[in-house]
């Protein structure tokens, strides 16, 4: 009965599968470059969204400061390849081992408090990272603008509108491999023991573990994919900009794994690549006129998308935790339960 | 010198505008354990409601419309903060976490209403002349809105003081801060001083919101962006649910963040994130937070 219950183990190779050979298959939308890049970018959100799941879902760690991971993945690479300092592969490797450095100076830090305290101030942190670009200190980050990369020093297979599927596919590949990484993590003792932590502290304590340690080992290795996902958005989006190392982004995490559904991996990840399509395609809803008809006060607030997205989120919150994903599981052990 | 005591009563000004923030942040989180990520939101709500009395009611600009204007922008604030608390907050009871990710989509929603209504530019809040003379202390000229935003954090230090020491709910805050279960075991109505605290805080936040787009030249739902961070720290340095705490933390940080950006630019921000790591590897509790039995 159990594993009737449990989500088929088959079914995310196939999928993966699916997006991977969409694009050589001849006439389907993912044969076109646009929408290539929407879904590789949106790719990278999934993963991301998964690495803020393993803190926020798996851990209970609810960090507002996850965005600066992401970005400092983007800017180191940036910067290394920018000024000819390494080669791109090792620029990227360098760039994720400072990010899982950074991410453990700021999680000791911040992890001497816990709960609300701790999202304060991992929100202030976060901040602190997104002012740090902004005001291009030592002329590094080019401040407001961001910096371009220099695609002269980025092998050539995934620059230009021809090769968008290579870095379609590198999207796809770096989402497999932080979903592998995570589904083993959340897996192993160190997983089960996030898991403890979150239901309760205190018990994990007086079982003789420091959950301190815990706590810092998922923040790191949430930073840590967070900045290799982010090596990977520099390749799509082309430059750094200050607007990966806002707190908006972070919210942004926290809507889709909420909506997506925590604790089930696949939920965030659905969450994530479902948000960054839609928002995208959500401004060409909101600009095709479909609204004029309705009085202005309603208008106004419905064209902008983060109205109907908090009222959606701050009903999920209340009325359905476990969002999408959850949803799924509750109808699904009804319809078995009914067998 | 003159530099000098400018960045000063400058920086203590800024300080009075995060104060204005963080004592209804500090109340809230105190008493309730909500983080209420609505209050930026609510910021602005107050600089609206402000500016639509200041423009459409009373459009003569001298001191008693502009007061006046600070008042309603509080009312509006504090009003909706009851409204928000009364119909999500008080359904979570006692599950921090979602509490706290409910503010955060209330925040979504009032910015997208204020930037659905009356787009993202910068409207020019009316003020009254003497605003933006010069008051001369010693040799150096200080803009007079600093005294301003001061006198008010003061006047709302002294009030939210006498409030929580002479009335009666000012007791049941102060005892519910102290111990919760305590004060509902004793048969009080505990959650009537929540939706006070809310009121409060709101208000409070909303009477800032008036004074942070007078800082800022202008209201636009944008404006609250970083005084919402600035609360936050400043809560955290000064402790968590004191308010003299908060007022000392915003003095401190407004003073710092002024004289840091005036020597380099843009260090501010960085220093006062520095204090904030210091403060809690030293102090995890706060200046003047007391531990959590």
């Amino acid at each position: 009965m159990k594993r009737n219950l449990r989500f088929s183990s088959y079914t995310l190779p196939i999928l993966a599968l699916a997006f991977a050979v969409a694009p050589v298959l001849g006439n389907n939308p993912l044969s076109r470059p646009g929408l290539l890049q929407t879904m590789g970018v949106a790719f990278v959100y999934g993963g991301l969204a998964l690495t803020y799941d393993l803190l926020f879902g798996f851990t209970g760690l609810l960090s507002f400061g996850h965005a600066l991971f992401f970005a400092s993945g983007i800017y180191f690479t940036c910067i290394l390849i920018n000024h000819k300092v390494f080669v791109w592969w090792l620029s990227m490797i360098v760039a994720v081992i400072l990010t899982a450095l950074l991410a453990a100076i700021v999680g000791a830090s911040s992890l001497r408090t816990t709960g609300i305290t701790f999202a304060m101030v991992t929100l202030a942190f976060g901040e602190a990272g997104h002012v740090i670009v902004n005001r291009n200190f030592f002329n590094l980050t080019g401040g407001e603008n961001g910096i371009a990369l220099n695609s002269d020093r980025v092998p050539q297979f995934w620059i230009g509108v021809v090769n968008t599927k290579y870095l379609y596919w590198t999207a796809l590949l770096i989402l497999s491999f932080v979903y592998f990484m995570i589904w083993w993590i959340t897996r192993s003792s160190a997983g089960r023991v996030f898991a403890a932590i979150r239901d309760n502290e205190l018990r994990v304590q007086v079982l003789g573990v420091n959950p301190k340690n815990y706590k810092l080992l998922s923040f790191t290795i949430a930073g840590a994919l967070a900045g290799l996902l982010g090596t990977v958005m520099l390749l799509l989006a082309g430059s750094a900009a200050p607007r990966f190392a806002s707190a908006d982004l972070t919210i942004s995490l926290l809507l889709m794994v909420i909506l997506g559904g925590a604790v089930t991996r696949w939920g965030a990840v659905l969450g994530g690549v479902a948000y960054s399509y839609l928002t995208t395609r959500m401004q060409d809803f909101t600009q095709s006129g479909s609204l004029h008809h309705l009085p202005k006060w309603l208008s106004g607030p419905l064209s902008e998308p983060s109205f109907s997205l908090g009222i959606i989120f701050i009903l999920v919150v209340m009325f359905a935790p476990g969002g999408l994903s959850g949803a799924f599981y509750r109808l699904r052990a009804r319809v078995i339960s009914k067998k | 010198m003159d530099t000098f005591i400018l960045m000063g009563i400058t920086g203590i000004g800024l300080g009075a505008l995060y104060f204005l923030i963080a004592s209804g942040l500090t109340l809230i989180y105190g008493l309730m354990g909500v983080l209420n990520f609505a209050h930026g939101a609510l910021l602005t709500v107050g600089a609206f409601a402000g500016l639509w009395f200041a423009t459409k009611v009373a459009t003569a600009t001298n001191t008693t419309n502009f007061l006046l204007s600070m008042i309603v922008g509080g009312l509006a604030a504090g009003l909706i903060a009851l409204i928000a608390e009364q119909l999500v907050i008080t359904k979570l009871y006692e599950r921090h976490m979602d509490q706290a990710l409910v503010t955060v989509g209330l925040a979504l929603v009032i910015g997208a209403v204020l930037a659905g209504w009356f787009g993202n530019d910068l409207h020019t809040y009316p003020t009254p002349l003497w605003f933006a003379k010069g008051i001369k202390i010693g040799t150096a000229i200080i803009p007079a809105d600093r005294f301003m935003y001061i006198g008010v954090a003061i006047a709302l230090l002294i009030g939210n003081w006498a409030l929580l020491k002479f009335t009666r709910i000012g007791l049941i805050i102060r005892a519910g801060v102290e111990n919760r279960t305590m004060v509902s075991a004793l048969g009080i109505n505990v959650k009537r001083a929540f939706s006070a605290v809310f009121f409060l805080g709101g208000f409070a936040a909303g009477v800032g919101g008036v004074l942070v787009s007078i800082y800022s030249n202008g209201v636009s739902p944008l404006i609250a962006g970083s005084y919402l961070i600035y609360g936050f720290i400043v809560v955290v340095i000064g402790g968590l649910g004191s308010v003299p705490g908060s007022f000392l933390a915003a003095m401190l940080i407004g003073i710092i963040k002024q004289y840091a950006n005036y020597y380099v630019t843009g260090l501010g921000d960085f220093v006062v994130v520095l204090l904030l790591a210091i403060v809690l590897l030293v102090r995890p509790q706060g200046l003047l937070g007391r531990v959590n039995s």
